[in-house]
């Protein structure tokens, strides 16, 4: 009942946001974007925890392929940003690393990297997400739970993508350290799943496309995306993310996602 | 030993369906110069880690050995569990028997405050190779912190490099005439406590050691001429470890206070790290790292610089390089080590150390006089099983 009460108070929270930002700006356009977000975000609200594994494939300009695998725990935290561990299977020279996250709405998020070969938790600095994940061509930002109140909202169109009637909105990263300008995200209209984002560089060019496939809804409720692939317009090379064995409900803790919980993954 | 630890080690793969991986290393230093005992410039050696994981999330076992051989000093050989433990996690808190290895501490040229393991002194100059501790941990996680206390079960003298080794102390040190201040010798329990915490960006901990020092020191051989014996003593030392995060700069420092080897004193190693994310628009980074040190026992503060390009590119490809200085006597020495995947299944890392053999005689007592014929180069190949 708690969960519940905490995940009432925070759609009311950030509608009340949104009508008083609608107020001030009487920016039609800015309200109608911050609510489709609000729509699309409140998908995930209520999922507890889940886990899943990830295999990355990074493949270059002449389509060679190689894979990283990962297992991916996350809890949700009503009141704040989510909390996560990504734990690196192979290649086998960084297996047991593992990296635990604790998003924050507005602040930067919390990170701690753990190096099993020196046993060591380490407390990175997280500010700055804009470099590569893995050699990938996902940044860490790309990785981390895009809190709605991160950004600023403009709505711009409607438009048909892939057969599905989508809303077209632009977001803008309020972070100074995001590595992004601008978003454009598509966000299909019957159950507001992203489909599709294009990633504005510093320089405002187009540097990458993000799709969203093969969508499967869990619990009756929980949709996860079971492929992501970002294509990078500057290098030609592109990164496909596979979700499997995705698990609800688990029964985690925060002594789950704890830095000590780190040191017990190998 | 190395026979009857590697059946160890079958038959626990045998009996548990926990997960075998490992690693394979063959390691060949070549030195430009013979040693200043007329050692032999070329030195091969292979190592050996294989280990068994298994979660069952409140239940973990770990096992892992490491058997290394050498071709030319017997010193560096090494026959050592260095994990064999079950964690249990109970309600309210989890508890580790076995042996393990644990690491305390935040700065990354020097630690100070890290003490729960014996030093692998043979294996490089970090210090960051350990051999495994019997113990007893239980740790508390709370509201208030986490909270680790230890009982470690027996003692590990540290191993050096024999009368055929480089990177060598002058006179050869004699591992079997071990002293000890306790009358219980190597079978003392020592006992440990460390709290840690953090506020927002900022982190910090508290520990307090009281047992045999891991580090010895050295006493001339009673019964042979130009020879040392390690004397370990009974010591209580404190430990502070501090870290700030000012956005992409983490401020941080470790501070030891030691007392049971002659006089009490103050050691600590201080400084900054930053991570320019991207450097020229590329998807490289670059880390700094500066850090100064204070140790009352030494007259020179060594200062160090080190950078580590990270490439991001799928071989994980990466060049660090360090420079040390001792202010007082004017010494530098300089590293540089670059590494990459190969494949899926292997690392190569190729690594270079020079000392400035500075004879210039400042009055001032040198640190690297010992190692001044020691510059070398070094390919390591790992094959991950």
């Amino acid at each position: 009942m708690k969960v519940l009460s905490n995940l009432m108070n925070k759609q009311f929270i950030v509608l009340a946001m949104s009508m008083t930002l609608a107020c001030i700006t009487g920016d039609l356009s800015a309200n109608k974007g911050l609510e489709i977000a609000i729509l699309s975000d409140k998908n995930n609200d209520g999922f507890i925890d889940s886990s899943s594994t990830m295999t990355m494939k990074l493949i270059n300009k002449r389509g060679d392929v190689v894979t990283r695998k990962l297992r991916f725990k996350r809890l949700e935290v009503p009141t704040d940003g989510d909390k996560s561990i990504a734990i690196f299977e192979s290649p086998r020279d960084v297996k047991g690393v593992a990296i635990l996250s604790y998003a924050h709405k507005v602040e930067a998020d919390d990170q701690w990297l753990y190096l099993p070969a020196l046993k060591r938790v380490k407390r990175i600095a997280s500010k700055n997400k804009s470099g590569p994940f893995l050699g990938s061509e996902f940044s860490f930002e790309d990785f981390s739970f895009q809190e709605v109140e991160k950004y600023e909202y403009v709505y711009l169109e409607e438009e048909i993508y892939l057969n599905n009637p989508c809303y077209v909105i632009e977001r803008k990263p309020l972070d100074p350290y995001s590595g992004y300008t601008k978003q454009l995200v598509w966000i299909d209209k019957e159950n507001y799943l992203v489909q599709k984002i294009h990633h504005f560089d510093r320089k405002s060019f187009h540097l990458k496309t993000q799709l969203f496939k093969d969508y499967r809804k869990y619990e009756g409720f929980f949709w996860q995306p079971h492929e992501i692939e970002m294509i990078n317009h500057q290098n030609g090379k592109k990164s496909i993310l596979i979700f499997d064995d995705v698990k609800l409900k688990s029964g985690f803790t925060d002594r789950d996602f704890s830095q000590n919980s780190l040191k017990r993954s190998r | 030993m190395p026979k009857s630890l590697l059946m160890i080690s079958i038959l626990f793969s045998q009996l548990i369906l926990g997960e075998i991986i490992g690693e394979l290393s063959f390691d060949n230093r070549y030195f430009f110069n013979a040693g200043l005992q007329e050692q032999k410039k070329n030195h091969t050696s292979f190592s050996f880690s294989p280990e068994i994981f298994q979660d069952n999330s409140n239940r973990i076992f770990h096992f892992k050995v490491k058997l290394r051989k050498d071709s030319e000093d017997s010193g560096r050989n090494l026959n050592d569990i260095q994990e064999l433990y079950l964690i249990n996690i109970l309600e309210d808190k989890e508890i580790k028997y076995g042996v393990s290895k644990e690491f305390w501490g935040v700065t990354e040229t020097s630690h100070r405050v890290d003490i729960i393991n014996q030093t692998d002194f043979t294996e490089g100059f970090d210090g960051e190779e350990k051999l495994g501790q019997p113990m007893i941990k239980i740790s508390l996680e709370r509201q208030w912190g986490l909270l680790d206390i230890y009982t470690l079960l027996g003692f590990r003298e540290r191993n050096f490099s024999g009368k055929k080794g480089r990177l060598r102390l002058p006179l050869p040190i004699n591992e079997k005439g071990s002293l000890y201040s306790s009358s219980s010798k190597n079978k003392r329990a020592d006992f440990a406590v460390r709290w840690s915490n953090y506020y927002d960006d900022f982190d910090i901990a508290i520990s307090h050691f009281s047992g045999t020092s891991r580090e010895p020191r050295f006493l001339p051989s009673a019964n042979k001429i130009n020879e040392l014996v390690p004397v370990y003593e009974v010591i209580d030392q404190t430990g502070l470890e501090i870290q700030y995060l000012l956005d992409s700069l983490a401020i941080k420092g470790e501070v030891i206070s030691r007392s049971g080897q002659g006089e009490r004193f103050t050691a600590a190693t201080y400084g900054l790290e930053y991570t320019q994310v991207g450097v020229l628009q590329s998807r490289i980074d670059l880390g700094w790292v500066v850090e100064f040190n204070h140790d009352d026992r030494l007259e020179s503060s060594p200062f160090v610089l080190g950078t580590r390009f990270s490439f991001n590119d799928i071989y994980d490809s990466q060049i660090l390089s360090g420079f040390i200085l001792n202010d007082k006597s004017k010494e530098l020495g300089f590293l540089l080590e670059a590494s990459r995947r190969i494949g899926e299944c292997c690392l190569l890392s190729l690594e270079g150390i020079y000392f400035d053999d500075t004879e210039e005689d400042n009055g001032q007592k040198k640190l690297f006089q010992a190692f001044k014929e020691d510059d070398f180069l070094r390919a390591e190949f790992i094959y991950y099983l």
